[in-house]
């Protein structure tokens, strides 16, 4: 795989991780749905699989990159599984909006899933590590917007967390949130 | 506090952005842990099932 190639495919894959943040915060914002603990994990998960991404993006492709995407998609994915149980049996109700009639915690299994899939496969082509390039130097109007675009949406998903679960310590965010903590 | 772990991680992306390699790994091995921790916290929380 050519090195120009291995940067669209990476850039093209952060962006499909900024749009999936950028679902979560319009469920949040538009629908005034307020994410749970395990939901705000889940954000986490996507936020890690991306910094290997974004890693790769800047310094160049390297398998420790994609290690990082999937070991980051990998937890993610733990943690939807682990929402996807608790609402699992009939008559239990569920957590959220349903989305084309899957609930968020369940796209974002399948999105946990496509990253791990697709970083898999970018691996297989020894090629693009070759020729160690940093991209950085060049980075063009696709990959630079989706770094930006990823960084402000980490900031932002700090910022909204902090609203909504305070300045507690561990664990004390409220399980089912029905208003912004620091707002009241 | 739930929001460590992006803070964490915009500091790694801020450290890659700064051509910190090592560093940027380094926060991200931390958020990571962090998240797992927060995950052990809320993991256990109580089904609402009756058995």
């Amino acid at each position: 795989m050519p090195a120009e190639l291995s940067r669209l495919l990476n850039a093209l894959g952060l962006i499909a991780i900024v749009t999936a943040l950028s679902i979560a915060f319009v469920d949040q914002l538009w629908f005034r749905d307020l994410p749970c603990p395990l939901c705000i994990l889940q954000r986490a998960g996507f936020t890690a699989a991306g910094v290997g991404i974004a890693l790769n993006l800047i310094f160049g492709p390297r398998p420790s990159h994609y290690g990082m995407t999937i070991l980051g998609a990998s937890v993610g994915a733990s943690i939807s599984i682990r929402q996807i149980l608790l609402h699992i049996v009939p008559g239990t109700g569920s957590y959220g909006n349903a989305i084309f009639g899957l609930h968020l915690y369940t796209w974002a299994l399948i999105g946990f899933g496509l990253t791990i899939v697709w970083s898999a496969i970018l691996l297989f082509d020894d090629r693009q590590f070759e020729t160690p390039e940093p991209w950085s130097k060049r980075l063009d109007v696709l990959p630079l917007t989706a770094l930006v675009t990823f960084f402000l949406l980490a900031l932002g998903n700090a910022v909204s967390t902090l609203l909504i679960c305070g300045f507690g310590l561990l664990g004390q965010c409220p399980d089912n949130p029905a208003h912004y903590l620091l707002l009241e | 506090m739930m929001s460590l772990p992006f803070l964490i991680f915009a500091c790694a992306l801020g450290a890659a952005w700064l051509r910190q390699r090592g560093v940027a790994i380094g926060l991200w091995v931390a958020g990571v842990v962090v998240m797992l921790v927060l995950f052990r916290i809320h993991v256990t929380e109580v089904l609402s099932i009756s058995l």
